[in-house]
């Protein structure tokens, strides 16, 4: 589904990425671990199309189309999702209307017809229950007064409503305690399924628990520097990641 | 069955404008004329104010929950400069909701000025909307004066759509305690568009509230002045006045002149002003497009959000969400489709 070769991005001059290689397949979930400012939500927002990065090397194959060439909103069209490590506030924008505008743009770039208002409540209702959601926050602006579990549920919510083939959650577990955790982490399992794929970016192993990846790949300093099974996630957790920076 | 139009000789043919809702109370003003005098057993009277212009009374205790809707409009019968103005009397006790709309039905060079008086009796509630909708070559100078007395409450806000240069010049006078003056405002200016407003608030007497909230989005190379002064009278203790300006550029050329003052002779007062002016916010179209909303669409919501919390202070919901369309329909470019049709409906 997914395969980068040599990726190399930078910002303001400065290279972040230094040549990643990784292929994900359908049906996989890939966790990326690393040390702070190893590139880890670099690289995902240069999957999810950020222009404030600016890609120098490589390549990026999603689904046999040149990645890098579409714009974010035809990256997402074509089923790719970011959950944001820190989700945007937009007042003035309500979660229903917003969910409604990407849930029609989506559908109006399928050539399929707008969802009635009917369908698409009962669409919403389904979803919220997905992530524990309480309704009102349908009505309220988007992440606007938000607590930091709850702007991440709203990502999972997202995620769940816009059934992407390939999911990037950056960070989705920092600022979460265990309950928020565990609805999180659910919610991701309830959406997996075999034509879909997860990449997970996390500090932790914790997450790991709830989520059991497939890949395990360490990042570090713009490299991938090992990648193995789920073993890899407690290995870090037990000895950190100086063994692999300095092996 | 309810009329749609209460005056009906050629102006329904031509003029479809979308503002009107049923149920409310109409009047026509062509080019500073009033049509047809109005009145209705409510308590509302509409007529002449000599040889131009209108004065509408609410009589002291009516309570009109309709909305009233003066529609003025200019055209071609009469192309030279116009001036005329109209009187708004608001009783003791009484409630109503007035709302304004001014339109450009040709597309010939219309100068405009109008002057609006304002006078609240002690304890009438008011809500005024100002709706304007010109085209690329008319000027209108609206000259704003309001006078409050005591207890009575008055929110008016005004929504300038389209208009080559317009220019709305509001001086209020709290003149008796406890008035309550709330000035609210969206200005959507893009191609050469000019558009001023000046507010003068003067707290003339202690215990008086007013806020302002004014926003404005501009593309190409429209100017924007803004220029919003707050005065409180030495005896005027335990005044509450704020006044807030904010401006979304679309463009490099578009220009904002923002002049908030505060003049302050009272000690014992709450007191703000504030004026900003910013571009569209990176980080959230990019969260948009990132759910697979398309760059345009992105920019669009964010306008809308934008200006959103000025149209929610529009007491009619029913109003309110006609205005949300028009402004949606304008930020979408879709007035300027018409222009040639020069009815500027749209």
């Amino acid at each position: 589904m997914l395969i980068i070769k040599g990726l190399h991005a930078s910002i303001d001059g400065k290279e972040i990425l230094k040549g990643i290689d990784m292929s994900v397949k359908a049906g996989e979930v890939h966790a990326i671990m690393g040390p702070n400012g190893s590139g880890k939500s670099t690289l995902s927002s240069v999957l999810a199309g950020r222009e404030t990065f600016e890609v120098t090397a490589g390549e990026v194959n999603y689904k046999g189309m040149n990645l890098l060439e579409m714009a974010p909103e035809d990256r997402a069209r074509n089923g790719i999702f970011l959950g944001f490590q820190y989700p945007v506030e937009i007042p003035g924008v309500s979660n229903v209307n917003f969910m409604k505008t990407a849930i029609n743009e989506q559908r109006k770039y399928k050539n399929l017809p707008p969802l009635t208002a009917a369908e698409f409540l009962k669409l919403m209702r389904e979803k919220m229950a997905v992530v524990e959601m309480d309704n009102s926050f349908s009505s309220r602006g988007v992440n606007v007064g938000f607590s930091g579990g709850e702007k991440k549920r709203n990502e999972i919510f997202q995620m769940a409503m816009l059934e992407p083939s390939l999911a990037i959650l950056d960070e989705t577990d920092s600022g979460l305690d265990v309950d928020a955790l565990r609805i999180v982490a659910a919610g991701v399992n309830k959406l997996k399924k075999p034509d879909n794929a997860f990449i997970v970016i996390t500090h932790y192993q914790r997450l790991l628990d709830y989520i059991i990846p497939d890949v395990v790949h360490v990042l570090y300093n713009g490299k991938i520097i090992k990648t193995a099974g789920k073993e890899l996630a407690l290995e870090v957790e037990n000895k950190g990641y100086d063994w692999l920076i300095n092996p | 069955m309810v009329k749609k139009y209460t005056y009906t000789p050629d102006i329904p043919e031509v003029f479809r404008c979308r503002v009107p809702l049923p149920e409310t109370h109409q009047a026509f003003v062509m080019n500073g004329i009033l049509r047809e005098d109005v009145e209705n057993e409510e308590g509302l009277t509409i007529v002449s104010n000599g040889d131009s212009g209108f004065v509408l009374s609410v009589a002291p205790g009516a309570h009109i929950p309709k909305n009233t809707q003066i529609i003025g409009v200019r055209d071609a019968s009469n192309t030279e400069p116009v001036s005329f103005v109209n009187e708004l009397n608001f009783g003791q006790n009484s409630e109503s909701s007035i709302l304004l709309c001014t339109h450009t039905l040709s597309m010939d060079e219309f100068n405009t000025e109008s002057g609006i008086n304002i006078e609240l009796e002690s304890n009438a509630s008011v809500n005024i909307v100002v709706m304007q909708n010109e085209h690329n070559k008319s000027s209108h100078k609206v000259n704003f004066n309001i006078t409050q007395k005591s207890g009575s409450y008055l929110r008016m806000n005004i929504v300038t759509l389209h208009g080559g240069a317009i220019e709305n010049t509001i001086n209020a006078k709290l003149t008796e305690e406890n008035a309550r003056c709330e000035l609210n405002g969206i200005y959507l200016v893009d191609g050469k568009q000019e558009i001023r407003t000046s507010i003068n608030m003067q707290h003339l007497v202690p215990r008086c509230h007013s806020s302002q909230l004014f926003k404005g989005i501009l593309d190409n190379e429209s100017k924007a002045f803004f220029s919003g002064k707050i005065i409180v009278s030495k005896d005027a203790q335990k005044t509450e006045a704020y006044q807030a300006n904010h401006n979304l550029l679309l463009s490099r050329q578009a220009k904002v002149y923002a002049q908030p003052q505060l003049e302050i002779y009272a000690d014992d007062v709450k007191c703000s002003h504030g004026a900003t002016s910013g571009r569209l916010d990176d980080n959230a179209l990019f969260y948009m497009r990132s759910r697979g909303i398309g760059a345009k669409e992105a920019k669009l919501l964010q306008q809308i959000a934008f200006v959103y919390d000025v149209l929610e202070k529009i007491n009619n919901e029913q109003l309110q969400k006609r205005l949300q369309d028009l402004v949606e329909s304008r930020l979408r470019g879709e007035f300027s489709h018409c222009s040639n049709c020069s009815l500027n409906c749209c």
